[in-house]
């Protein structure tokens, strides 16, 4: 066990993989020469050459459908896109060719590509830059997408990504590249479509992933200490495959759920959540399913109305206490 | 639409009945605004407006109770004033004066009457409507029965259905009235009693009845404070194990020392009572025997660092123990001051939760009535109360020679599972010895 920051986590699981198969290669722009915006890849250009790791122009649609190209002849590319907002360019290379290529040729030619990319606002980089569309690629059948929010889970989580067949988008956030974790030793892998509770608890259920599954797991201790409520928190790492199985039974547990993510609120992950929570577990439920989102407007750029618009710890703190229920459980 | 729900005043309080509304449907409220009065189970207390608007819906009435959380108002923009009763309304109706359900009704008829009357045109029909509509409402009175109208959520239906429980039975706490989780396992949790020994009322009642005629009695419902005091007496007594130890006090310095204190006080000055001199003294002995100032919670035992002490004050609704906090280091005049104003608070319903919380032991004063001696149940979750007899002249031999001296009889009543006989023992020996010696009181 030791304890790395979740960039830290991501660089070594990159290393370890160009290592251990030589068909993998990292591609993207500035993370070769310029060792990465975020510096995920630093020091892999001087150990691994330009084969393996290589710089490309500003053409998001041109590399990550070289990358798919070269997935289908045998390569398992790594792709970084600077930041999510930039992965629009190429939606048509990665929906129309990537997702659907292992499909409509009858499985004769997998996809194994992955591609790596950063979302989520709070740095005063605007509306351009600062989005989470994770539900995008979240509702295309082809897909799969991870969001790990821990150092463990990037690390266990960019392993099974690698190591698939087929395309994966792999989700980060620049606000947790700095955050540590204990990582365990060893090359443990962690699937796809399993949550995990970080929390136990039987008052509520709180439903997240990425960085606001740890903004939840701090309010819940929080909470717990001040207002002795049991709060359970299901970090949901995968949103596609999702995994049902953990949030019903957790439903179950506590009766009450709110689902909270840093995307707009209109048509995403909770609103996915709440339709599977009722049907799948609807004579369990003792209150409507609460979604705690962003502002449903262009992220601004002053800092004051930036903060305004992201949801956060405050915001999840009053949807805990509407819904908390009179009778605790513990 | 804002509603305005039965806020938790108290630490204990479950439920607040409502004594009076200061504002009517249709007037406008302001945040801050007093809006109504409420009997909590410990003191009357004022609910403050949260949002502003028109107050458009009184949904609790005067006289009637509600629990935690329960809508109690409904504020809005003034459009909907005299508005459709909502569910939680119909099915509390039962207790309502007939003034109040004819008001109702009457409401209704003009909002119908206003709807009808802007499609056709106005006179004839307004004089016939009401009378529609009173029939109306009587229809869904009776449809109310029905659960499938109450707003319930999932689970508190599915949970009503495996317990066999009616729905219209249940109160709903959750948003406008929805019954909840929490309802069905309050309703449960009530039942429960009768649901374990379905025989032993059974067969007690008929009893009851034939050994009763009604005319003979009159029944009248608890107010909620005496609930409450009946609620957590019968706590008390059934889960807490007494054991009681009494000892004479010799008051005869003690009062000469009170007389000396009173005549020096002037006409209008602070008298100071037995009483503050018994708080002052048990509080010094408190602080030499921190273990009775304990609680046994959760299988635990909790020591307090501050010692307050409640005082047994008898009021005409019942019996209420405001608190002196940090007796210990207040002086006698200021414990006598402080009880003074609590009791007058206490007799004027003034008392606010901060008078009443935190108790750490209690005394229970009877001397003034004239009884020999007594014993009291513990206020819980404090470990003892000592109850306090008349002082009574009595010889008592002092070197061989009866001499008549002020003897007062005090019973101890302990929780065996904190304190055990020595400890409460050496307890009131240190209180007898401040007490007879009471100018080490004044330190």
């Amino acid at each position: 066990m030791a304890e790395i920051t979740y960039r830290q986590a991501l660089h070594d699981t990159l290393r370890e993989e160009l290592l251990r198969d030589e068909n993998v290669f990292l591609i993207g722009e500035e993370i070769g020469a310029f060792e990465g915006s975020y510096k995920i890849t630093a020091g892999l250009l001087k150990e691994f050459g330009p084969k393996r790791v290589v710089d490309t122009p500003i053409c998001e649609n041109g590399f990550v459908g070289l990358a798919a190209g070269t997935a289908m002849l045998g390569l398992r590319p790594v792709v970084e896109i600077m930041t999510i907002n930039f992965i629009l360019l190429a939606m048509d290379e990665i929906v129309n060719h990537a997702a659907k290529i292992y499909y409509m040729f009858g499985g004769q030619c997998p996809v194994p590509m992955v591609i790596r990319t950063p979302g989520g606002g709070g740095q005063q980089l605007s509306a351009t830059h600062s989005q989470n569309l994770e539900v995008w690629f979240a509702h295309v059948p082809g897909l799969k997408v991870m969001a790990p929010s821990s150092p463990a889970d990037a690390k266990g989580m960019l392993r099974t990504a690698i190591r698939d067949n087929n395309p994966v988008i792999f989700l980060e956030n620049f606000a947790l590249y700095n955050t540590k974790g204990e990582v365990s030793d060893g090359e443990y892998t962690i699937p796809f479509g399993k949550a995990q509770i970080t929390k136990e608890g039987t008052d509520l259920t709180i439903i997240s992933y990425s960085r606001m599954a740890s903004v939840a797991l701090q309010v819940a201790r929080r909470m717990e200490q001040e207002k002795h409520l049991s709060i359970e928190v299901v970090d949901l790492r995968s949103l596609r495959p999702l995994d049902h199985e953990t949030i019903i039974n957790s439903v179950r547990k506590t009766n009450r759920a709110i689902v909270f993510e840093e995307d707009w609120r209109s048509y995403g992950v909770g609103a996915e959540i709440a339709a599977l929570v009722q049907e799948e577990a609807f004579d369990d439920l003792d209150a409507p399913i609460k979604r705690v989102a962003s502002l449903e407007v262009p992220l601004p750029y002053s800092k004051t109305l930036e903060q305004e618009a992201l949801t956060g710890a405050k915001q999840l703190t009053e949807a805990i206490n509407a819904l908390a229920p009179r009778r605790r459980r513990s | 639409m804002p509603e305005i729900t039965m806020p938790r005043l108290s630490d204990t309080m479950q439920e607040g009945t409502i004594t009076r509304w200061l504002k009517k449907p249709g007037d406008e409220i302001k945040r801050g605004d007093i809006i109504a009065e409420v009997e909590t189970d410990k003191a009357n207390m004022e609910i403050e407006a949260y949002d502003t608007g028109t107050l458009e819906q009184i949904v609790v009435n005067e006289g009637q109770t509600a629990s935690i959380g329960q809508v109690i108002a409904i504020v809005g923009s003034g459009a909907g004033t005299q508005k459709q009763a909502s569910p939680a309304t119909t099915r509390t109706r039962t207790k309502d004066t007939p003034s109040s359900a004819a008001r109702e009704t009457a409401t209704r008829s003009v909002q119908v009457a206003n709807s009808k009357a802007s499609r056709s045109a106005p006179g004839s029909h307004a004089q016939t409507l009401p009378v529609a509509c009173a029939s109306d409402w009587q229809n869904g009175e009776q449809g109310d029965t029905n659960n499938s109208k109450i707003k319930a959520s999932p689970l508190a239906r599915r949970m009503a259905e495996e317990h066999n429980i009616d729905l219209n039975q249940i109160q709903g706490t959750g948003p406008g009235g929805r019954i909840v989780r929490d309802d069905i396992e309050d309703f449960l949790e009530r039942a429960t009693p009768i649901l374990v020994q379905p025989a032993v009322p059974q067969q007690e009642v008929p009893v009851v009845a034939t050994a009763m005629h009604m005319t003979d009695v009159e029944i009248s419902t608890p107010t909620s404070m005496q609930k409450t005091i009946a609620r957590r007496l019968t706590e008390s007594k059934q889960t807490i194990p007494h054991f009681y130890i009494g000892n004479d006090i010799d008051m005869t310095d003690a009062l000469t020392l009170r007389q000396m204190f009173n005549a020096s006080a002037g006409e209008k000055g602070l008298k100071i009572s037995v009483n503050d001199l018994i708080v002052k003294s048990c509080a010094l002995a408190l602080e030499k025997f921190p273990e009775i100032n304990c609680s046994w919670m959760d299988g635990q035992f909790v020591q307090h660092k501050r010692i307050n002490i409640g005082i047994a004050v008898d009021i005409p609704a019942g019996l209420i123990v405001p608190v002196i906090h940090d007796a210990n280091i207040k002086g006698v005049r200021s414990i006598a001051r402080e009880a003074k104003t609590l009791a007058e608070k206490a007799r004027a319903s003034k008392l606010t939760p901060a008078d009443l919380e935190g108790g750490t032991f209690s005394i229970s004063n009877l001397g003034m009535i004239g009884v020999t001696d007594f014993i009291a149940v513990i206020n819980p979750p404090e470990a003892a109360i000592m109850a306090i007899a008349s002082v009574r002249k009595t010889y008592v031999p002092i070197d061989g020679q009866p001499v008549i001296r002020d003897l007062m009889h005090v019973t101890v009543s302990a929780d065996h599972r904190i304190l055990y006989g020595a400890t409460v023992a050496r307890f009131l020996q240190e209180v007898k010895q401040l007490l007879e010696n009471p100018y080490m009181l004044l330190g």
